[in-house]
């Protein structure tokens, strides 16, 4: 156990790890409910509990599993099914682009392991926390990871099982999904500090409910994309040519 | 007919959307430390995340179900609305939940 503790994990600085798992708590009960409403929504479309466990436990990506299900309600070739939860995923990848540097020091099983765990709200905490950090890498800001990690894993789990075998008993109109639309609201507004992101964010917003029929989510992936660019574009070239000066310093 | 009732097939599909999320989560950790990102692309990668985030987001606000829904009986807009200005002013993400919550069962109740 130890043993295969040390393959996946980087030493964990004690406090960054306290601070990780206290940062996830509000964060975590937004996670729960998001993972009731999943279970839920798994059981309801008629997938057997043992399947549905299992889906839940080893796929670990709530907005995937929920496109896909009417897919999989469907028969819908299992190509299709894949390009869907990629797309969806896609947002991971960018995740992954923006964080890796704090992560390049670890074995490449230890960062495999480090992004299977990575959810949205984790990401969005790390950067927040780190976005600045002078230093990257260290194992206080591994252990803030994984604090943040264990606990977004540990609600999403147990709350995902919950809602799998309580099944059609949650009420959905309580409005469960809300809590974690919430969590990630909270998530994005401390971002919206600059007229870049903003310009990004609106253009995103507006193209994300325009491109809903576009089918396998390419629509999430085009208003991403547009917003980004959007982004960029409004970006003031002197503003990037001074941070980039001062990173490099 | 119901497809997930077909054992195998959605055994085949969890198999592949796992290899999905370690993919994707994973992608860019597994580059090699000592290629660097092209520095427009690390420019780009700034504004990114809250696009992604939005992008999630607001469609579940204004699709609820499945088809675009923008009125003001959209219960959810207002709660988020509501959430969204208590945490600007108080960065409290308990009490912006709390918020959010309570304005959405207020108006599916009452409203």
């Amino acid at each position: 156990m130890t043993k295969l503790r040390e393959t996946l994990v980087p030493p964990l600085d004690p406090a960054g790890w306290r601070e990780g798992l206290r940062s996830m708590v509000t964060p975590g009960i937004a996670i729960a409910a998001w993972g009731v409403v999943t279970g839920v929504a798994m059981v309801k479309v008629g997938m057997s509990v043992p399947l549905a466990l299992l889906m839940t436990i080893v796929v670990f990506a709530g907005s995937a599993q929920l496109a896909v299900l009417p897919l999989l309600v469907s028969g819908a070739p299992l190509p299709i099914v894949w390009v869907t939860a990629l797309l969806v995923n896609v947002r991971f990848v960018i995740f992954a682009a923006a964080m890796r540097s704090y992560f390049s020091q670890l074995t490449w099983k230890q960062r495999l392991f480090a992004g299977y765990i990575n959810g949205d709200v984790g990401f969005a905490l790390f950067l927040m926390r780190f976005g600045g950090a002078p230093e990257r890498g260290t194992t206080f800001q591994w252990g803030y990871f994984f604090g943040n990690a264990t606990v977004n894993w540990a609600s999403w789990q147990v709350a995902s099982i919950v809602g799998i075998l309580l099944g059609g008993l949650a009420p959905t109109e309580w409005g469960l999904e809300l809590a974690a639309v919430l969590a990630l609201v909270a998530v994005v507004v401390p971002m919206l500090n600059r007229v870049p992101v903003l310009a990004g964010v609106v253009v995103t917003a507006v193209l994300s409910v325009a491109t809903i029929h576009i089918p396998l989510k390419l629509g999430l992936v085009i208003s991403v994309l547009a917003g980004v660019i959007a982004a960029v574009v409004v970006a003031p070239a002197h503003v990037s040519k001074s941070a980039h000066a001062k990173r490099a310093a | 007919m119901n497809a997930t009732h077909d054992v195998a097939y959605v055994l085949v599909a969890i198999a592949g959307l796992t290899i999905v999320t370690i993919v994707t989560r994973s992608s860019f950790f597994m580059l090699p430390a000592r290629i660097n990102l092209p520095e427009r692309v690390e420019r780009a990668l700034r504004y990114a995340p809250a696009c992604a985030l939005t992008a999630i987001v607001v469609p579940k606000i204004f699709v609820p179900n499945g088809e675009p829904f923008f009125s003001v009986q959209n219960n959810q807009m207002w709660a988020v609305l509501a959430a969204a200005v208590v945490f600007a002013k108080t960065r409290n993400m308990m009490v912006m939940m709390a918020v959010g919550m309570a304005v959405f069962t207020v108006l599916r109740l009452y409203a």
